[in-house]
């Protein structure tokens, strides 16, 4: 499966942080069952899926997959 | 509101501040630039991550000391009964004399039905957790009436809860003669502190019209 750009990425992150965040602040303003209920799942679970979103953009934007590669192609070279 | 509800509030603030700027301006630039700026990338790490885990932390701690109150208690329909006689000023029912405390009177349902001993938070949140599956399956749509009386506590309560804070070693304790007596009995859990004759029922108005005579009627 093919991710979208940095950008789209980044802005669906944004949306879904927007949308994380009331929910997980709601429990503190109406302090019952559902909503803190609410906070403790759907919140942090929309909450922590738009940080990881984050962290695959500046992963992607690192190179840090290729670097990898190009490390562990460099130790299979036999050496002269 | 607490200080942790209110840093909860500000950090999600800041964060939305973040993100809907991000958004805005994101949407006037379009996609022309194709790398992202690195104080983009930064102002993001604060708006996704570093203040959004600060308001969720802050948040949860609330939530969980919420979680303990009386009113969260009876946020649930079948539990109004318990936790409005736990409320009543003048009631001699166990649940309101413990209501009318100081130190922990609006967190009474927690002080008392919560499990002692090391793992005792854990596994009162998982009890409530199983609270909330039986409302959501089974008693979610049962009349107040009927679920006064039909909804009991799963086992009994144990003493030891009340000797954690009324402990049976003090002089004064056992300077009552029914205490001396009924010592053995109430170490071994034969004999409740709740029960008719002693300290009586904890909640008498979700009694059965059949038990209160042994409680001495109702209060």
């Amino acid at each position: 499966m093919k991710l979208p750009e940095d950008r789209t990425l980044l802005r669906i992150a944004c949306v879904m942080g927007l949308l994380a965040l009331p929910l997980m602040v709601w429990s503190v303003l109406e302090p019952t069952v559902w909503p803190v209920l609410v906070a403790l799942t759907l919140g942090q679970a929309i909450g922590t899926l738009s940080f990881v979103l984050y962290l695959v953009v500046v992963v992607r934007d690192l190179d840090v997959v290729k670097r990898f590669r190009g490390r562990a192609a460099a130790r299979k070279e036999p050496t002269a | 509101m607490s200080m942790l509800s209110g840093m909860a509030m500000v950090f999600a603030g800041l964060s939305a501040a973040i993100l809907s700027v991000h958004l805005v301006r994101g949407r006037n630039e379009g996609d022309n630039a194709r790398t992202i700026p690195s104080t983009t990338k930064l102002w993001l790490l604060l708006g996704l991550g570093v203040f959004p885990i600060a308001a969720a932390g802050s948040a949860n701690v609330a939530g969980f000391e919420a979680t303990q109150s009386r009113a969260f208690c009876g946020s649930c329909h079948v539990m109004i009964p318990h936790a409005a006689e736990a409320s009543m000023p003048e009631s001699t029912a166990l649940s309101a004399i413990h209501g009318r405390n100081a130190s922990f009177g609006k967190d009474n349902c927690y002080t008392c039905h919560k499990d002692y001993g090391m793992y005792g938070f854990v596994l009162t949140k998982l009890g409530g957790m199983r609270h909330v599956y039986l409302y959501l399956t089974e008693y979610h749509s049962m009349p107040l009436e009927e679920s006064r009386h039909a909804i009991r506590i799963m086992k009994p309560m144990p003493n030891s809860t009340c000797t954690s804070c009324h402990t049976t070693t003090t002089p004064g304790w056992n300077k009552v003669s029914a205490h001396a007596a009924a010592l053995p009995n109430v170490r071994s859990g034969e004999l409740s502190c709740a029960s008719p004759g002693c300290h009586g029922f904890a909640h008498p108005s979700t009694k059965l019209g059949k038990e209160l005579p042994l409680d001495g009627g109702a209060r």
